[in-house]
Formats: C-alpha cells, structure tokens, sequence
C-alpha cells in the first residue's frame, strides 16, 4: 500500500491576499477559520470573493466557524511542480465544511485506507513563515 | 436567426507539433496563407477578425490588434476571445453576428498558441495562488481527479469504457497526418489502463500533452459565398454557451455541467436531436469530460456514460463517429487555441475532405467547447455548436 505524504516539510512561502481576503489571512495567525457571510441570502461562501455569490451584495461579514466536515472529493497527486515536487504523492481534498462550503486542502494523519468521500474531518492549521497559517485537514476521529 | 446566415467556407490547420521552431505570428501567417488559397479571396477582403486568445500571447493585452498588424490587416472588427477551449466555437458565432449586423462581411477566425514553446510572460491574475498553489495542486489533472473521483462515488466508473474512447481517438490520430508524430502510435484498452497516474484516477492516456500549432476559418455570409460559387459550407445552425454554471451556488453536483443547458440552447435552434448528430467533435482536455458531454448533451442519462459507450462505436466508420483527427488528448493540445482543433476537424469532415478517416455520413457535425478550470467545480464555459452542410 501507498504511503501518503502529509507535505508538512514543503517549504510553502505565504500566498499573497487580496484587498478582500485579507480578514481569512489575519484570523489564521490565531488558528481561527473565518469564512465570509452574506446576511442579504443568509449562506456562507468560500473562496473569499469582492460581492456575494447569490445576491452581488458587496456588504459582507466574517464569522468563525468549526472548520468540521466532511470530504466532498478527493485525488492523489502522484505529480507535483516545485515545492511539491518530492513530496509526492499526496492527498488534495475538497472538504465540505458543515456550513455548506467547499474548501481545497492538503491532508494531514491521514492513509489511503482511511481516506473517503464522507471521511469526518477537522481543522490542522500548517504554519506559514509570516506567522499566518494554512488550513489542512486531519480526520476527525 | 441571423446565425444561419453564416458560411465557413474555408479552413486551415498546421501540423501539431511538441515544440514549435517558428513563432506564432508565423503559424498564424501560414494560416491567412492557406486560407486564402483555398478560399480564392485576396487579404484585402477580409475585414473582420475573430481571435482565440493564446497562452504566448498572455503577456500582450492588445493580442488582436497586435496581431491585425503583423498581418496587415485593415479591420472593422478585431477582437479575441478569452473563453478558454470555448474561444474557437464562440468566434465562429461572433463572427456571424459582427457579419449580419452589417459591421463587417468576411471574418478570419484565427486560434494559433505556441504555448510549448513560449508560454508568455507570466502566470495570469487568477486564484490559483491564493488558493490552490500552496496545496500542490497541478492545476487540470488534479481538478480532474477530484471531478472523476465525486463522478465514481456517485455513479461508479468504470475505466474500460473510458479507455475505449482512448483507443477510438488515438486510432484517428494514427490517421492524421497532421496529428502530433509522438503521438500517432496504437493503444489498447490494456495500455490506458496501465498507463501512470497522475492524479488517481487520471491517467496518463487521459491527459493531453501541451502541443504548439494553429488552425483557423474564414466565415462570410451565405449570400456573398453563393454568388462566389463556393458550394462547400458549414452553417452554424445552433448554438449554446454557459459561463459559471449555477454560479449562485456553493455546492454543487459537479457532474452537472454547463453543457446542459448549452446543449438544450444548440439542439433546440437547430432543429435537431440527439439521434441526427451525424459526428461529434468534443472538446476533449480529459478522457472522461467526453463521457461527461455525451450525459450532458442528452445522448445518455447523467451517471450512464460508461454503459452508453459500451454499446456504440466511436470510431469513423462507427455510428458515432468521435473526434476524427484524434481530438486534442491524441493529436496535441494548441494551448488556448486548441479548441479549434475539434472545430476545425468538423469543418473537414463536412467539406468531404476527411480522406482516409472520412465520415459517412456529412449532415451535420457536433462541436463542442470547455474553458478554464474553476475552484472545485467542472469547468468554467461550456460550448455546443451545430453545424450542417445546407440550411
């Protein structure tokens, strides 16, 4: 059986926010998950956009969620391009997190026997060299 | 519908290369070339542009007007089109509306990439970054796997069907003069299955490898390419196209594609269904998104691709005929531009002139697009066109 790397050792630089996503990169320095909230359609959304995905309503909130839920898909990258590249293969998941979004990450803790679409899973925050964090997840046992 | 009005009435296509030696201005150049020569029209003539846009070109925000000057073009309407894979199907429709809203009366549709060679200046302003590049995330491959792995957990898979379209596409390459040379070797359904992963459960065979080339059309209206006697023509009959399917939407059925309500748009103005589609000519990036477009399109119910395959033939002398030059995944994929290698192939068959890998029966032809790769999702822009031989 494949072992699946965790990518904890990939030297990962801080990705560049944006003028309206600034607020997820700053809750990370705290281990926190903020997702953006459109009160006009009452639904969450995630990535963070400049307007609401159901309404266009650029009157956005931030509120912190658990990070749980469940695996929506997942792949196995058997290739990757630098930094990545070495530290294959590895799991990329979309997690569906219980307020009805759909998040990409990395997998830490987690084999290939027990990886599956509907896995439990929880927030593992990967520390970033500017002291922001990156959201993975781990399974929620 | 003023579409109808519209004649492609010349096409022309490079050889697909690994990496070119020649630079895209040069490709694009040995089109207006061709074109012309077959066509019988003098450069001065044409007056209407219609570009992809192509990864070479990236770096260049005035890509068609650049392009228009290379050429010594004199234009009243120059424009390119950033849909990704959907580009080439949708210049053809704009060019008929710029033609019959009377701004212009004959249109090069030009879709030319050197990406292999010269990818542009630099990564285009996207999300990837931000959000997908500090996971590893390859880009296609990797959304495809996810695509496929939330396809199997709701349907199942079953890869032998997947690798008969492989090995019904790849012996139209072998074809294909002008395919790409490394890729014109037989496979079996053994050889799909036992080729490497990349992102589980896409393989090797179900990917295309980044090629450079170009292809292009010359579009006129009816009237003016009868009374040049130019009998060989295809007519846009139907058309449909979907950016950001169920936008509004944070989770969604991602086997639901924006091919569905494109393709309803496409059949229903021509006039046609699913049992009339004398070839089909996908956009094929992946394997299984050809699976995915036969659901969509109504051929099949969504979640009965696999056993839709199964029971018809593929190949050119089939009841299907699929992608008769080998399509993009075994002839080479023309960067941005590639989607004019479906188009232009559809084109060719229609024109009778499909030589050694020629289709039955010319009626009509399906041609489809797919552009851009969202965060989580399918594909940004979905395309259909319809094209017949008389309308």
């Amino acid at each position: 059986m494949v072992a699946i790397n965790d990518t904890l050792d990939v030297r990962r630089e801080p990705p560049r926010w944006r003028s309206f996503s600034k607020a997820f990169w700053d809750a990370t320095r705290e281990k926190r998950l903020v997702l953006q909230y459109d009160p006009k359609s009452d639904r969450y959304q995630h990535f963070p956009r400049a307007c609401g995905i159901a309404t266009g309503s650029a009157a956005l909130e931030w509120r912190e969620v658990s990070g749980k839920g469940e695996v929506f898909s997942y792949t196995i990258a058997r290739r990757a391009r630098p930094p990545f590249a070495g530290h294959e293969p590895f799991f990329i998941v979309l997690v569906t997190l219980d307020q009805g979004v759909n998040v990409m990450a990395n997998t830490v803790n987690c084999s290939l026997e027990e990886m599956k679409i509907g896995l439990r899973v929880k927030p593992y925050w990967a520390p970033l060299s500017n002291g922001t964090h990156l959201l993975m997840f781990q399974p929620d046992r | 519908m003023s579409m109808h009005d519209a004649a492609i009435i010349g096409y022309a296509e490079t050889k697909i290369v690994e990496k070119s030696e020649r630079d895209v201005w040069g490709l694009q150049a040995e089109i207006l070339d061709s074109l012309l020569q077959r066509t019988g029209y003098e450069k001065g003539e044409i007056d209407g542009m219609v570009m992809s846009s192509s990864m070479t070109g990236a770096g260049n925000p005035f890509w068609s007007q650049a392009t228009a000057d290379q050429l010594s073009l004199e234009l009243y309407f120059c424009q390119s089109i950033d849909i990704g894979g959907c580009s080439p199907a949708a210049a053809v429709v704009r060019a008929s509306l710029a033609i019959d809203a009377g701004l212009c009366t004959t249109v090069l549709c030009l879709f030319a990439d050197t990406q292999a060679s010269d990818s542009g200046r630099e990564r285009p302003r996207s999300i990837v970054p931000e959000w997908q590049q500090p996971y590893g995330y390859l880009g296609p491959p990797a959304a495809f796997g996810l695509l496929s792995k939330r396809y199997e957990h709701q349907f199942g898979l079953d890869y032998t069907a997947l690798g008969k379209l492989a090995v019904a596409q790849r012996g139209h390459a072998v074809l294909n003069d002008l395919a790409c040379e490394k890729l014109r070797k037989p496979i079996t359904v053994e050889d799909y299955l036992n080729s490497r992963m990349i992102a589980d459960p896409i393989r090797l065979l179900d990917s295309v490898m980044t090629c450079d080339g170009a292809n292009g059309l010359l579009v006129t209206s009816k009237k003016s390419a009868e009374r040049r006697g130019l009998t060989r023509c295809a007519v846009p009959v139907g058309y449909g196209e979907c950016t950001n399917y169920r936008a509004s939407e944070s989770v969604v059925d991602v086997t639901e594609t924006g091919h569905l309500p494109a393709g309803e748009r496409a059949f229903a103005q021509a006039g046609l269904n699913q049992k009339d589609i004398a070839s089909f000519h996908p956009y094929d990036d992946f394997i299984i998104a050809i699976m995915m477009q036969l659901e969509m399109l109504g051929f099949c119910k969504q979640g009965q691709g696999c056993d839709f395959i199964k029971a018809h033939d593929f190949a050119h002398t089939g009841d299907l005929p699929l992608n008769t030059g080998g399509g993009q995944i075994s002839g080479g994929q023309i960067g941005l531009a590639s989607g004019g290698t479906n188009l232009v192939e559809a084109v060719r068959q229609l024109f009778g002139d499909g030589g050694r890998r020629q289709v039955g029966n010319t009626a009509n032809a399906l041609v489809t697009g797919i552009g851009g790769i969202p965060y989580g999702r399918n594909w940004m822009s979905s395309a259909v066109m319809i094209l017949t031989t008389d309308a």
